[in-house]
Parts: C-alpha cells; structure tokens; sequence
C-alpha cells in the first residue's frame, strides 16, 4: 500500500511539475486532484526566461471633502521602499520581496491587460492590491482617503553589451489602473 | 499488507534491465526464482531497517531551524504577513480556502490575541522540532504549523517555502527523531539504565507481535518518505533545468545579466553591477547552473554526485549573498543533504575531532584543563571535510556503519 501511494504520488507530482505533454494533458484531472492544493509546486525558478522587466508600482489616494469635492494626493513610489528595505540587509523580508511583487503578478494573472474583474479570484486580487497601497500610503503619509489610485511604471532591463546612457529600443508600460474604492483610512 | 505488497512488486523487476543481461533464453522456473529473489531482496530492503535516519535528522534539524528564523525574521512583519491586520485580510484568505480547499488555522479568529497565541505556538514547535523532542507527535504539528502560516500567506510565499512546506509534510512520515535528538538522549539514557536491570520479557506474545508490526510498518512508511524526499528534489531540480533550457536567456548565456538587475534583488548594488561587468564569465556559470540541474537526477547513482552537490552549494551560497534569498537557498541546501549518505554523517564528529585534535584543540575526550586556551586552527581547512565523502571507503578510521544510501 505504501508502495503504491508512493509511486501513485510521484508520478502525479512528476506530470504536475513537467512541462506540459501529451500524458500530463490526458490525465491532468487525476493529477489536479491529487496534487491540488497541498503539494502544489512550480519550479519555474527564472526560468523559462527570468524577468527582464523592473516594476514600480505607484500609488495616490483621494478623499471626498465635505464640499463634495475631491483632494487627491500627490504619487507615492512604493516599490522604493521595498527597494530601500531590500538593499543592505542580508536577510530581506517577505514583505519587501515578495508582497507587493506577487500581489501585482497575481492582478495581472487574472486581470491579463484591462482592469476589469471577470473573476471572483480577480476581484479578490484587485482588494488585496488595493489594501496594500492603502496601508503602505496610510503608514508612510497618513491622512484621511476613501479612494486609491496605481499606476504601474514597467522598465525593461537594458540588454547587455548596450552602452550605458542610451535608451534601450522597448517601449516603457505605464499602465494606469481605475480608481478603487478601500476602506476609509485616517478617521 | 504484506502480503498485497508481495503481489503487486514484480512489476518492477520485470522492467527492462531489472532481470539482468540475459540473452533471452531463461526458463521459465529460472525466471520465476529470479524474480522471487529479487521480491525478497527488495522487500527485505524495505523493511529491514530505516534507511539514512542521519540525513533525515540533519533535514529536521536544518527546516526546524529555518521555519524559526524565518518566523524570527518577520517578527516586526508578522501581522502583515499572517495576522489579521494583513491586506490579505482573513475573510479574503477565507474566501480562497473555499475555493481551493486548503486550510489554516490562523482564519479561525481574527483577534490579535488569538494571533499572537498561533505564532507562539509557531516558534514553540519549529524549536521542538529542531531539538527532536517527541519528534512523531511533533513532526505533525510541525506541519500543520507550516501548512497554516504558508496558506494564510499564499500570495507572499516563494519557491523556498514551498519546498519548505513539503519537505514539512514528507518529514512527517519518517522517523526523523531517531539521530541527534531529544529522542535519542532519552532513548541512550533508558537503555543505559535498563543494562543495569535485568531485561523483563513480554509477558504475552501480542504487545511482543504488535510492536513488531508497527516497528515494520515504521520502518515502512520512513522508507517510502526518504524515498518521495529524493525523488521531490530530484523533480525540483530536474524541472528548473528543463524550464531553463527553453528560455532564450539561458540559451544566449545573458540570463543571469538580468537576474543580477532585478531591483529587489539587489541587496548588494555594487556586488550585483560588479559581476554583471563579466558577462564571459557569467555566461559560464549560466551554463553551468542549467546542466547541473538537468543532469542533477541522472548523478546521484555514482560518485559524480558529490561534485554536483558541490556545485549547487556554491550555486545556493552564490544565491544567498548577491540575490539576498537566504531563507531560499538555505532551504535548497539542507534538501540537498538528504543525498549524502549516513556515513558520511557518522564521520563527521569523527573527522572534527581528529582535525580539531590536530590543531591541538582539546577535546573534552581527552580531559584537557579547561582553563588552558585552545590554540587556533590556522588554516581551517574546508575541503579537508569533503574528503571521506569523495573517498568513502578509504577507512580512515574503521570502518564506518556503511549501509545503503538513498541514492544507491
């Protein structure tokens, strides 16, 4: 029995973690099954290609005044602070790694290039976005808003041999998403 | 079981290569004998004795002590992380469970108090679990604790916890407290005092008949589990190398020019631009890095294993410092120990104390004074540890407790 379950077991894992071909297609239901969500894996470690791209996710925030007009904040960079927290430390967070890095990739995965939810995981993707530049403008500048704003600026990564100064030939994404809604902040 | 298993195993020896160079013309009945002989040998193999009872304490001992400095790291991050003040707020993480299946118990309140209590609990058990204290009971909880903190903070997790969480649950079924452990003092130190006594005999024969079957169904399911450990690095790192080979960085030698400009991981800016002056020579460890993982599964069956081990500490070091991923590649390198045989581990004290004892280190053996101040080793040398490794059966100090490896 133990025997079986472990052969059973690896050889689910081990169409779970291929590339995709004929046996792993035919019998992904299976394979979904038992892998799902436990052992779950994805070794893609930059890999096909690593990432050739820099993000910087930015945020503003704007609060209805009693007028009824609205005061929006100036753009808050909020991959520099990562970017600050990461550099010199041996040891970097989770937190300035990975959060907002994962939380982006995860809105792209089930937004792809317009910002409207098809989802609920998309929805669900867009509220933990939409918290995390909440707190971070909330803690870093205070103040009272109702509504966030991101723009996400995309550089790639200039290819090598390029000499330095020139402008590399791929056009910079500046992708700017709707104003969402959050929990009031700072009252 | 037994006896099911018995049944269901010529499968594999029948495979090609399994019945031996033969040119074809077997008897029947040889044929038979043969595969029954091979049933047993594998059947004996299996449940005989636990193998690499070292490598699994040492991966105890080495994911014990990651989860607790890990959850150490994130100490002034931990409610943004797994609390209930994360944006990944508890009804969204609730929400995803209900989608996915996975559980955690983080989401069963949402008060700070009660928060704070898990991650005790969290510290509490990776230290147990390193210590090996009670390891069976322990090792469980272990992984309840690591599958609940990994869930509640699936979207900040990255390729080292995930491995870490399922090396968590493997090591569940193994019997990874039986070396270096809590468990194992005790275990010495009752025997110690039952060689005193005279040995009471089992008054009936069933308790004698049930531990015998749990001892075998122990020794079972341990087996299975270094076995699914192996092969889950095995696929790891077969799979990175498979990925990489279709990439057309890897191919052109430039992808680690752009790994090394990732902002976030950059915590050593000069470093990063420094290596990345060298694009001959980051080309070659590009190179290097793919083969190794692509021939990684296809080594571990000679003595080339222990080069390649080599290489990929050197890789995961690499990683560590200049991408400032330490939890990352630590978790890599103590899965990597799971490949080096019991030996090789029973040797390790052995060859400390010698070279200690060369550089005139007094060893608590020797009864030195304690006052007297050991001199230091002047050249600590670190390749003078590999070398019972490269040269198992050279017996330089008798011969140690070989026995089969995972690998072989």
């Amino acid at each position: 029995m133990c025997v079986v379950t472990t052969l059973v077991h690896l050889g689910a894992v081990f169409l779970h973690v291929a590339p995709p071909n004929p046996v792993s297609q035919r019998y992904s239901r299976q394979v979904d099954a038992w892998v799902y969500p436990f052992f779950e894996q994805n070794w893609r470690l930059f890999a096909p290609n690593p990432d050739s791209v820099n993000r910087r996710v930015w945020a503003r925030t704007a609060h209805t005044q009693p007028d009824g007009s609205a005061r929006v904040s100036p753009w808050t960079d909020l991959t520099a602070l990562d970017r600050a927290a990461v550099e010199h430390d041996p040891f970097p967070s989770h937190s300035a790694q990975n959060l907002l890095r994962r939380a982006w990739s995860s809105y792209v995965d089930t937004h792809g290039a317009d910002d409207t939810a098809r989802s609920a995981r998309a929805v669900m993707m867009q509220k933990y976005l939409g918290n995390i530049a909440a707190e971070r403008v909330a803690g870093l500048r205070g103040g009272t808003f109702e509504f966030v704003q991101l723009r996400v600026v995309t550089a790639p990564v200039v290819a090598p041999g390029t000499a330095a100064g020139h402008r590399p030939p791929t056009p910079v994404e500046n992708r700017l998403l709707p104003w969402w809604k959050v929990t009031p902040r700072g009252k | 079981m037994g006896n099911e298993q018995i049944r269901e195993l010529p499968a594999a020896p029948t495979a090609p290569g399994g019945s031996g160079g033969g040119g074809g013309a077997w008897a029947p009945g040889a044929v038979h004998r043969l595969l029954l002989a091979r049933t047993d040998a594998f059947w004996d193999f299996l449940t005989g004795r636990p193998v690499s009872l070292y490598a699994t304490s040492v991966l105890r001992i080495g994911y014990g002590l990651l989860y607790l400095s890990f959850l150490l790291r994130e100490f002034p991050h931990r409610d943004e992380i797994w609390g209930p003040g994360s944006p990944w707020t508890p009804s969204l993480a609730a929400q995803l469970f209900d989608q996915t299946g996975w559980y955690s118990f983080l989401i069963l309140s949402d008060s700070r108090a009660y928060f704070e209590l898990c991650y005790a609990l969290a510290l509490v058990t990776s230290t147990l679990f390193m210590l090996g204290w009670r390891t069976r009971v322990t090792s469980v909880v272990f992984a309840t604790v690591v599958a609940s903190f990994h869930a509640r903070a699936i979207f900040m997790t990255d390729g080292g916890d995930n491995l870490l969480l399922l090396m968590a649950f493997y090591l569940a079924l193994t019997a990874c407290g039986r070396r270096w452990s809590l468990d194992a003092r005790r275990a010495r130190i009752k025997s110690a005092r039952a060689d005193g006594t005279p040995t009471t005999r089992a008054r009936s024969h069933v308790p004698q008949d049930l531990r015998a079957a749990r001892t075998t169904l122990a020794t079972v399911v341990h087996n299975c589990g270094v076995f699914v450990i192996a092969a889950q690095v095995c696929f790891l790192y077969g799979s990175a190398g498979l990925y990489k080979v279709q990439g057309s960085f890897w191919d052109d030698g430039t992808a680690l020019h752009y790994v090394l400009n990732l902002d976030l991981f950059q915590p050593w800016p000069a470093l990063s631009h420094a290596m990345d002056r060298y694009p001959l020579a980051m080309a070659v460890v590009g190179y290097l890095t793919v083969l190794t993982q692509v021939a990684f599964p296809f080594v571990l069956f000679g003595r080339l294993k222990y080069p390649v081990l080599g290489v990929l500490l050197g890789m995961h070091v690499a990683i560590a410092v200049v991408l400032g991923l330490p939890l990352f590649s630590a978790t890599m390198i103590v899965a990597d120990a799971v490949f080096l045989p019991d030996r090789f581990y029973t040797f390790l004290p052995h060859l400390l104390r010698r070279s200690a004892s060369r550089c005139n280190v007094p060893t608590p053996g020797q009864g030195a004074a304690l006052g007297s101040v050991p001199q230091q080793c002047a050249h600590p040398d670190g390749r003078e540890e590999y070398r019972p490794v490269s040269r198992p059966a050279s017996g330089h100090a008798g011969p140690p407790p070989s026995g089969p490896t995972v690998a072989q």
